[in-house]
């Protein structure tokens, strides 16, 4: 059942984000960010605009099957600081979100809201980033952490396909499975970006995508 | 039209053209000229960064074409005819896209 809403959450995403959103939640001024995640363990929709590149603000929705809970709510991004080197950028960022959850089946909703931080350095040919985000559901707390590596096989111009091969640990201390080892493929060609994974620990496929306008 | 009138007419134009613009005012040949800029730029790694500048830079009614070099980090700009971009105005452009600018090289083509 599990590997069948997998399926259907990976077939979504193709049909309409990730981590990479999640290491960059900021824009360039005006633009839109459409952004689905999909791992298995949870999916998430976030939408939001960037009034400035160090600021966006939207809807997040999360609906979390391996803990069994559901939160929709306003998400906050900020960009703390940015280091910008002839080859290379680094960032850290502030999230923030608020709204209301809800335990599977229960009927009862609750005021709920999660914090998070984000840091991520690039250069052309490597990427590496960091996430750690803590809910509180009202009826529950919880937490989780992730990693990423990535390398470009090839560095292509602007406007060409991008791609890139990456290996995501992530950690949630009270999923059945905590830690889990994704290694995962990312496109990345004009405004669309697309991932897709595989978790051998939980037999799950990844599948993220976010889209810019 | 023929062969024939097509040449007629190119070697008239090649003769009348220098004509023209001798007649011209000096100051209105120079809003004909295109101000290329080379702005070099920090930060710039990635495809979303050189989407960032091309539609700040787009949206500036100065900027006739924007190109992104991200091998060498720059940004090579076509102003309109006629307009102008100051290094501070550039500097702040550049800001406005979240990167760091380094230095502006400009030439008149």
């Amino acid at each position: 059942m599990k590997i069948g809403f997998a399926a259907i959450g990976a077939v979504a995403a193709f049909a309409m984000d990730d981590g990479y959103a999640e290491a960059r939640p900021v824009s360039y001024p005006g633009d839109w960010t459409f952004m689905q995640k999909n791992n298995g363990d949870y999916y998430s929709i976030h939408a939001h605009y960037s009034p400035t590149f160090r600021d966006s603000i939207g809807l997040y929705s999360e609906r979390n099957w391996s803990e069994d809970w559901h939160f929709t709510g306003v998400q906050y991004n900020r960009l703390l600081k940015r280091w910008n080197e002839k080859t290379s950028q680094a960032n850290v960022y502030l999230k923030g979100g608020i709204g209301q959850a809800d335990p599977f089946g229960s009927g009862s909703v609750e005021l709920a809201g999660f914090v998070g931080i984000g840091a991520d350095w690039e250069t052309r040919r490597w990427f590496t980033s960091y996430e750690a985000r803590a809910y509180d559901l009202g009826f529950d707390q919880t937490a989780r952490q992730s990693v990423r590596v990535g390398v470009a096989p090839y560095i292509g111009d602007y406007g060409d396909l991008h791609t890139w091969l990456m290996l995501q640990v992530e950690n949630q201390p009270e999923s059945e499975t905590p830690t889990t080892f994704t290694p995962l493929v990312r496109f990345f060609y004009d405004v669309q970006l697309l991932e897709v994974g595989y978790t051998p620990e939980t037999e799950r496929f990844m599948a993220n995508w976010i889209v810019r306008f | 039209m023929t062969k024939t009138s097509f040449v007629i007419a190119a070697i008239a134009m090649a003769f009348l053209s220098p004509v023209a613009l001798s007649q011209s005012d000096p100051s209105d040949t120079a809003q004909l000229e295109a101000t290329m800029l080379t702005v070099n730029v920090k930060g710039m790694v990635c495809d979303f960064c050189a989407r960032a500048v091309t539609k700040v830079f787009g949206k500036n009614d100065a900027v006739e074409k924007v190109h992104v070099d991200l091998d060498n980090g720059e940004i090579h700009i076509a102003l309109k005819p006629g307009a102008s971009l100051s290094d501070d105005e550039l500097e702040t452009l550049v800001k406005k896209s979240g990167y760091a600018m380094v230095s502006v090289d400009r030439e008149v083509s």
